[in-house]
Order: structure tokens, then C-alpha cells, then sequence
């Protein structure tokens, strides 16, 4: 897989990981240097056209 | 040391070795070993639990947990996850051969408005929703979606998460996926002027939040 590529799954998937899935009562919210990682990380992921689906783990 | 939660599964053997498996009232929780001192935003972290997301997911659908909770002792972790449980069990077995999949459309619409222009917080949050309301992608994109995507899905969502895009999320059997992956590349040839960004698999995210 392309590096390119290869970042772009990754920032997807940090995406995924920090704005998706079922949220314990109280936790923690995650900032990294007063940067918006989830806003910045979907600009990024929008700037590409493309189709990333990992159908097996050979693609990962 | 801590724990930091990946996911809620069904199965023992679905989490080990990648995790460790942490019993939560019938189910069980993917978990990751840190040091107490370890900081949640640390980028070898995310990667880390990242990556042993996406290994749990090949063995098994499982429910996300967001990133953010983490726990000392599994009596911890049981008091937090008991009450939502036998939610969470159904789903694992009514989905346990499914994935999710998302498709995110960017949609050049209503401008972020901006915090400086209004007297009160009241005000400036009610423009940023309605700024988000008003986001929207074209219609015919909309509906090559509809007749490419939707059909393959067992069910589906549109979300609007921000005032740059439009998501659609799905759920679709694991066997499906590479038919998902041609409905994608066939939707880039017939709309090659609109932006978006199909992914999958991901496990139970939007479809296991109330």
C-alpha cells in the first residue's frame, strides 16, 4: 500500500477511534495541543478522493 | 498500572492474545495494559490501540468503546459497563457477522459561523447548528448513493456530524464487503466531481450508540 495511502487509513481510523463508539459515562475528552484532532483529521480525509476498504487483513 | 478499553465482545477468544479480556457482566472487555503515568493523547498510544482495534475486529464484530476510558481494576470497569450490558449483548448477536461502513461526502454549503459575531454563547451555538442543518450534498449524488450503497446495506444512517460533510453510515454482512468495494469504486466513476471517502470495516460504532 502507498504511504499515502497507508496515512490516510490511519487518520481515518484515529477518526473512528476518537468520535465513534459507545461513551463511558465520564471520561475523558481528548485534546492534543489545543489542536481539534477530530476536525482536523476529517479536512484531511476529505481532501482525498478515494475508497478505502480493508476487505481482508493481507490489505492492512 | 491502567487500562485503557477498546471494546465490548461476546467471546473470550475473540480478544486474546491481542488484548487482555476483562469479564463485564456476561460480556467481555478488550483491554490494553499502560503505565499509570501514561498520557491518553500520547501518538504511540493511539497507533497502538489503533492498530490492536482493527486486529480485533478481523477475529470478531465487537462494540467501539470511544477512546477515553480507562480503568485500574475490572470491578471498575464492571460497575461502569453493567447497566448497558444486555444492550450491548443483543447487538453483538444480532450483528456478530456484520460490520459497519461509512461514507463521508464533503459538502461545500453554510460557512462556520463565527464565535466574535454574537453577544452570547446561546446565540453562537444556535447559528453553529443551524450552519450544520443547512449542510448538504447534491442530490443526484444523494441518490447514486442511495441506489449503489444503500441496497448492500442491512441498515443505514445519514449523519450530519459538521458543516463539511455528510456521512453516510451502514451496517453490512463481513461477506459483503468486497461488493461494497465495488458499488465505492463504481460511485468514483460516475461521480468523479464529488469528494468522499468510503471506509470499512469498522466495528459497532454508530449503530451501538443510543
Amino acid at each position: 500500500m502507498a504511504e499515502r495511502e497507508e496515512q490516510l487509513v490511519l487518520v481515518e481510523a484515529l477518526d473512528h477511534l476518537l468520535d465513534r463508539g459507545v461513551v463511558i459515562a465520564g471520561e475523558a475528552v481528548i485534546s492534543i495541543g489545543n489542536v481539534d484532532l477530530l476536525y482536523l483529521g476529517l479536512n484531511i480525509v476529505l481532501a482525498n478522493v478515494d475508497a478505502i476498504i480493508r476487505v481482508n487483513s493481507k490489505d492492512k | 498500572m491502567k487500562s485503557i478499553a477498546i471494546g465490548v465482545h461476546l467471546r473470550r477468544e475473540d480478544i486474546e492474545p491481542l488484548a487482555d479480556a476483562v469479564p463485564v457482566a456476561g460480556l467481555y472487555l478488550s483491554a490494553i495494559a499502560v503505565a499509570d503515568d501514561q498520557s491518553l493523547s500520547d501518538r504511540d498510544l493511539l497507533v497502538r490501540v489503533t492498530s490492536t482495534r482493527a486486529a480485533l475486529l478481523d477475529r470478531a464484530t465487537f462494540v467501539a468503546i470511544r477512546y477515553g476510558f480507562s480503568f485500574r481494576a475490572g470491578a471498575e470497569a464492571e460497575a461502569k459497563c453493567a447497566p448497558q450490558a444486555a444492550r450491548w449483548k443483543a447487538l453483538l448477536e444480532e450483528h456478530r457477522h456484520r460490520v459497519e461502513f461509512t461514507l463521508k461526502v464533503a459538502a461545500p454549503g453554510s460557512a462556520r459561523p463565527d464565535r466574535h459575531d454574537f453577544k452570547s454563547g446561546a446565540d453562537y451555538i444556535r447559528a453553529l447548528h443551524d450552519a450544520r442543518d443547512a449542510t448538504s450534498i447534491p442530490a443526484s449524488f444523494r441518490e447514486k448513493v442511495e441506489s449503489a450503497i444503500v441496497p448492500i446495506a442491512v441498515r443505514h444512517r445519514w449523519v450530519r456530524r459538521d458543516t463539511t460533510s455528510v456521512e453516510l453510515a451502514g451496517l453490512i454482512e463481513r461477506e459483503l464487503l468486497p461488493r461494497l468495494a465495488e458499488a465505492g469504486e463504481s460511485l468514483k466513476m460516475t461521480a468523479p466531481d464529488v469528494p468522499f471517502l468510503l471506509s470499512a470495516p469498522w466495528p459497532l460504532e454508530v449503530f451501538a450508540e443510543e
